[in-house]
């Protein structure tokens, strides 16, 4: 357990001196309380007597609450000083995290659920934070209280202190036992929420299909299941929960009745005054809490543990794909040359992409065709080294591309992937974000800097957004050009995400431009425009293009087409089409009924 | 997430309304609340408990009057013995009354008892000799001068019990140690009572909110399901899925914690209060004195933590939402190269989520501190007004003690009500978002009395106008019938409104104006369900369910395996199917993820089949899919459209061309209609539809 807390080293070393602070006030605090059961002792024994001057207790009461006062005053310290720091380093864990998840390659995202890494954003820290503050503070409460209470006890009292504390420890173990006992039992019931919210998201996402076919029935039946399940997995959650406090109110309960007996027998025999009762009854009662925080102490310090380490998981994975020590920042434009490129992924099974070689001159366009799962993504992503490739396979202007920092090589590299993502802002600042002088807008905080640099860049944002042809559906978003997309403004086609998409990888001017199969969601005569819109536009720079239209693999200087990771076929379409193959296959198959015969027709 | 509406407190239609969920655990409900009562007043009996046993058998300490100067002309003291819990005890000439019976009268008055000589100013001890079995005449011997007695009680001054022996006082003593055994069992009892109560009512509590929350999530989808697509459609899934899990589960805290804690805690206020003043009314008044200061810090707090913890729960949302989309989106950022511009956006919102939890931190860390110390305040106080009453024995020990014990349980619960009011707030704002969704009420109206099972495949649209935004018609004065069997292929531009079409035949939406006929009949006559059992519609994008492949044909409905299998072979899904390692049983991940488009939108043809509609209209796909999936698609299509009367929305030739007849549709307008040739020779709208789409892709 105390391996994982080694990462938390260096932040508690940068906040020790507010930490000693806060114990120094957690001191002073407890030091009061300890005090109090003692004041209030002596004004009842001063009372008990009979005789005793009333100025004395008064006296004595000013006196307890400027204890008091210390106390209160004490408290606020150690919260402030621990709860402070302990938010503090969750903080800077927080962002430390993010910072290093930015590092890590697409090989690790492609085996993580985002939700698996948002949990430790979310869950993970906070049990992180309860370590660091409420466990510690705990911890120290714990002990020192119950040392000295005990000390006082038996020094006091010895022959009631034996009697009364028996049923503390029993607290302690049942909050440590049923911390243990609730652990799992927890997790069931965030699984079962989990279960929850998934197939109301998949009912609601799939309504049409189910209206459609009249399933509402049978889909509310199925939900109906996960909802007993997360009813059932609470109830069992709450036998053991409901049972914790009750169980230790009976327990603190049965201390002060062994008091009473005990206690009471002792006064009554006259070995006991009627304020040290008082006084032990205020100490049992201080006990009780110490007895808690012990059992939580633990269970929060391991629940820490095993947080810190999913925590660590995440840190201590080496980013796989870096700048190379003495990489060139500055790429010339030139050739891109792809020499035997073998690869496989890193999880195991056969190369996903095996003897690739081709050459696409500067300002040339390379085409791919080929199915699903032949290796078509996995090239493109190797590229701007999104996947890392193996030494001397990829050349870029005669250089190896692993000899160019990442960011220059992906600095001149632009990418619109299969399947879009767009981030929730705004339509511009989506399309801008390539260019650097992306921000939101409507961030206060850019306003003054974006007044500046509007008057170019505008222009250019405009001009990207006219190529793609998504500025002929701005006029019907409500705020046009600054329109929110995603969950929280409107919601696009498939098409018009691809089209913000292809406009936001045209803003970056990049030298190579990569499409993969990135008209998809489009109609073809949207396709035909945005192409013949990218071939003027790009005159000079090099494109590839993924398509399953000839169509569009017809405007591509050279084309390969891959099967199972080989290239089955390499040349200009117009050398393919000659050739008895895929390409000429495809190519009869979405020609053939102009003359009339249809492909169930033909044998192909 | 959503905007947060601030609701001062409870709101009392909201709690009717969440109440009216409980009705149908209204015994449970009873159940709770008395097993709340029943734990509440036993916690409330402990200190009391406490006190008697201090009072009556630790702490005894019996008061004297003059019986023989005792005058009819005091009211005062005839209220005393009248109200005295134990009877009053003669021995000689004095009346022995245990002395906290003496509380109700003043100390001035109790002083005035004592000039008058009515009222001995030493405190006394007695005890029944019956009870002890003490032979009185030997104790008088062994301690003479000290005891007085007459044949049933006896009676010593206080201050001379610590004079006699260890087994003397036990003997003395022998009534209080059983009172005391008597005493103790019953604190026992009382707290095996408190813990059974308590725990049956966490249980219970807990049994009906979460049945409450079942329900009302059923309901919630339930409702939902019955709502228009235009209302589905205009909001994001998202929000909906919230309504459905977060937002139903702060009802619970609003059971569990709120309803429940704050009923105790108010219980358990007033009952303190209560009891404060049946022990003792001076004392008392002076404690509810020392409290106006806590209520008005709370009051303060109050205000400060709802605006501190709404910062929290905004910042909280809105950090934990960039890390969600920049992770999903990281490899467009590391392809953009825009780490160092994303990460300076995280800094930002991260520290300003830091400012809100430390902004929260210190009203917490001040608030809690603050009500210690009054507490404290108070205890003085009364100890020290407690001191003054007891030296003019208007108040016994046990009942300083008793007060002092209870202040502290009348504090807790005020801490815990002003935390527990975010709760409350956050609970309220829940459950108005959850009944503004059940308030909605956009479904199709279902008032069709037709079944549509003799349905013969006739469908006629007649002068149709439609807009989905005022203003913006989508369909225009559209004519035009399907006969049955009949399969019609519709063309035109992207927005020409050819998907409409088919929402609007399905009635997934109603027409503006203009009618449309089935059998020539208006299709508002038939029973939507019957209706849409015969007209089914298949979409460009397939939309897989997670679960087996076999739910995803069936969608639940009973088919035989040879049904199934029938069906997946019609669209010829069975080749791929009978290469998966669990065939029909195959794991469909969420988003069907593990299929390809070819293979979703076979799966899809099959439902078609296995649900077998006298009508289908199909949006055919424009995602280009790889060649012998596009072969395989074709075949199933004139599968499906065999012998159904059948209307495609149509992207391939290969379609068009079979088709009996083409609609040809341009903006909202039905321009041409005709079989291929006739409309290619017509060199309209067809015709240029026709060379632009798909002709010139042969062109080289």
């Amino acid at each position: 357990m105390i391996k994982e807390y080694k990462t938390l080293y260096p932040y508690v070393k940068k906040y020790f001196i507010s930490y000693l602070f806060g114990l120094f006030f957690l001191v002073i605090t407890d030091g009061g309380q300890l005090v109090i059961p003692q004041m209030i002792r002596k004004a009842v024994d001063m009372i008990a007597s009979g005789v005793f001057d009333l100025n004395r207790v008064g006296t004595l009461m000013l006196a307890m609450i400027g204890v008091a006062a210390a106390i209160a005053f004490g408290r606020f310290g150690w919260r402030f000083f621990i709860q402070g720091s302990s938010r503090r380093i969750e903080n800077e864990l927080r962002e430390n995290l993010f910072q290093h998840l930015l590092k890590l390659s697409s090989t690790y995202f492609n085996n993580m659920k985002t939700g698996d890494i948002m949990s430790r954003f979310t869950n993970d820290m906070h049990n992180i934070r309860m370590a660091t503050g409420m466990a510690l503070v705990a911890f120290v409460d714990g002990v020192f209280m119950t040392l000295v209470i005990l000390i006082i006890l038996f020094k006091q009292y010895p022959s009631l202190a034996g009697f009364t504390i028996m049923p503390l420890p029993v607290v302690f173990l049942i909050v440590l036992g049923a911390g243990r006992l609730m652990g799992p039992r927890f997790q069931k019931v965030q699984d079962s929420y989990g279960h929850i919210s998934d197939e109301a998201q998949e009912t609601l996402s799939g309504i049409r299909v189910i209206k459609t076919f009249v399933r509402e029935k049978h889909f509310l039946t199925r939900f109906a299941s996960a909802n007993e399940e997360y009813l059932k997995s609470n109830l069992a959650l709450v036998k053991i929960w409901g049972f914790l406090f009750p169980v230790i109110t009976f327990l603190s309960g049965l201390t002060t009745l062994l008091l009473l007996w005990f206690g009471g027998s002792q006064v009554m025999g006259g070995t006991l005054s009627p304020g040290d009762f008082v006084a032990v009854l205020s100490y049992l009662g201080m006990l009780i809490w110490p007895m808690i925080g012990a059992g939580f102490t633990i269970n929060l310090l391991n629940r820490g543990a095993a947080s810190l380490n999913r925590i660590n998981q995440v840190l201590n994975e080496v980013p796989d794909i870096t700048s190379l020590p003495g990489a060139d920042g500055l790429i010339h434009p030139g050739e891109l040359e792809v020499k035997n490129l073998t690869y496989s992924f890193p999880d195991g099974g056969g190369p996903a992409l095996a003897d690739i070689s081709f050459k696409v001159l500067q300002g040339q366009t390379l085409g791919i065709l080929g199915e699903t799962g032949s290796g078509k993504s996995t090239l493109l992503r190797l590229l701007p080294r999104l996947l890392d490739v193996p030494e001397g396979t990829v050349f870029y202007g005669g250089r190896d591309i692993r000899e160019y920092t990442l960011p220059a090589l992906r600095g001149m590299m632009a990418s619109v992937p299969q399947n879009t993502f767009l981030f929730s802002d705004t339509v511009k600042a989506n399309i801008a974000f390539g260019t650097g002088e992306t921000h939101a807008p409507h961030d206060p905080h850019f306003k003054q800097n974006e007044q500046d640099a509007l008057g170019t860049s505008d222009v250019l944002l405009k001009e990207m957004a006219h190529l793609s042809t998504i500025d002929r559906d701005l006029s019907s978003f409500p705020e046009g050009w600054n329109t929110t997309v995603g969950e929280k403004g409107v919601t696009l086609s498939g098409g018009q995400k691809q089209r913000i998409s292809i406009s936001r990888a045209l803003a970056s001017a990049p030298e190579v431009l990569i499409f993969d199969d990135a008209l998809s969601a489009v109609d073809t005569e949207t396709e035909e425009k945005i192409l013949n819109n990218l071939i003027a536009l790009r005159s000079g720079k090099t494109n590839i293009i993924v398509s399953h239209r000839v169509s569009t693999l017809m405007k591509a200087d050279l084309v390969l087409v891959l099967k199972k990771g080989r290239i089955a076929q390499k040349g200009s379409p117009e050398e393919l089409l000659k050739e008895d193959g895929i390409f000429r296959r495809v190519y009869n198959l979405q020609q053939i009924c102009r003359h009339g015969d249809c492909p169930e027709d033909n044998d192909g | 997430m959503d905007d947060e509406k601030i609701i001062r407190g409870l709101d009392g239609k909201i709690t009717k309304r969440l109440f009216r969920y409980v009705k149908p655990y209204r015994g449970w409900f009873i159940l709770a609340v008395a097993g709340l009562i029943l734990a509440t007043v036993g916690e409330l009996i402990t200190p009391v408990l406490l006190q008697r046993s201090i009072d009556r058998h630790i702490l005894v300490s019996w008061s004297a009057f003059r019986e023989n100067l005792l005058s009819e002309t005091e009211p005062k003291i005839k209220q005393i013995l009248e109200k005295s819990d134990s009877p009053p005890v003669n021995i000689g000439e004095r009346i022995f009354v245990p002395s906290d019976a003496l509380g109700i009268i003043t100390g001035r008055e109790k002083e005035e008892l004592i000039d008058k000589g009515l009222l001995e100013e030493t405190s006394w001890y007695v005890f029944s000799l019956g009870n002890s079995g003490i032979d009185f005449l030997s104790l008088s011997e062994s301690y003479p001068g000290s005891f007085i007695g007459n044949k049933d009680y006896a009676a010593l001054e206080l201050g001379s019990l610590k004079n006699l022996s260890p087994e003397d006082l036990r003997q003395v003593r022998k009534g209080d140690f059983n009172g005391l055994m008597r005493y103790s069992i019953f604190y026992l009892l009382l707290l095996l009572e408190i813990l059974i109560f308590s725990f049956l009512q966490v249980y219970i509590m807990a049994y009906i909110s979460q049945g409450v929350m079942r329900d009302m999530r059923h309901e919630l989808l339930e409702h939902t399901f019955s709502q228009s697509l235009s209302f589905l459609n205009s909001r994001p899934v998202g929000s909906l899925v919230t309504r459905v899990t977060s937002d139903v589960e702060t009802v619970n805290e609003l059971f569990t914690s709120v309803a429940t804690s704050l009923l105790r805690d108010i219980f358990v206020m007033t009952g303190v209060i209560f009891v404060l003043f049946t022990l003792n009314v001076r004392l008392a008044t002076i404690t509810v004195i020392t409290l106006p200061p806590v209520f008005i810090l709370t009051w303060f707090f109050r205000s400060r933590a709802r605006e501190a913890y709404r910062q929290v729960r905004l910042w909280v949302s809105k950090v934990n939402g960039f890390l969600s989309e920049h992770i999903s989106g990281m490899e467009i950022i590391q392809m953009f190269s825009r780490e160092k511009k994303i990460s300076d956006d995280f800094y930002d919102k991260n520290k300003k989520l830091l400012k809100a939890e430390l902004g929260e931190m210190y009203v917490f860390a001040a608030f809690r501190p603050l009500i210690d110390f009054f507490t404290s305040v108070s205890t003085g106080a009364i100890i020290y007004f407690g001191a003054q009453y007891f030296t003019n024995s208007t108040l016994s020990l046990g009942v300083l003690i008793a007060f002092v014990n209870l202040v502290g349980q009348f504090y807790r619960p005020v801490m815990d009500i002003s935390e527990k009011f975010n709760i409350m707030q956050s609970a309220m704002a829940g459950s108005e978002r959850v009944f503004d969704l059940l308030d909605s009420n956009s479904s199709i109206p279902d008032n069709g009395k037709i079944n549509a099972d003799n349905f013969r495949g006739e469908i006629e649209f007649r002068n149709v106008n439609f807009s989905y935004n005022p203003g913006e018609p989508v369909l225009k004065n559209l004519s035009f019938k399907l006969n049955p069997g009949e399969t019609v292929a519709v063309v035109g531009y992207t927005g020409a409104g050819k998907t409409t079409i088919a929402s609007l035949a399905a009635r997934f939406w109603d027409t503006g104006s203009g009618n449309i006929l089935i059998d020539g009949r208006d299709i508002r006559e038939y029973s939507l369900d019957s209706l849409r059992k015969c007209i089914q519609t298949v979409q460009q994008e397939v939309f897989l369910f997670s679960g087996t492949l076999e739910e995803n044909i069936t969608l639940g409905k009973k088919l035989s395996r040879e049904e199934l299998e029938k069906a997946a072979e019609a669209v010829q899904a069975d080749r791929f199917i009978s290469t998966l390692p669990d065939g029909f049983s195959s794991v469909v991940k969420e988003g069907g993820a593990n299929f390809s488009a070819g293979q979703r939108q076979l799966i899809s043809f099959a439902r078609i089949i296995a649900h077998d509609p006298k009508v289908v209209i199909l949006d055919e796909a424009t995602a280009s899919v790889d060649t012998e999936t596009e072969k395989l698609i074709q075949l199933a299509l004139s599968q499906i459209l065999k012998e159904r009367t059948s209307l495609v929305i149509a992207h391939r030739l290969s379609t068009i061309r079979h088709a009996d007849r083409i609609l040809v549709l341009n903006d909202g307008n039905l321009v041409e209609e005709g079989s291929h040739d006739k409309l290619m020779d017509l060199k309209g709208a067809y015709f240029n539809l026709y060379q632009l789409q798909y002709e010139k892709n042969g062109a080289n």
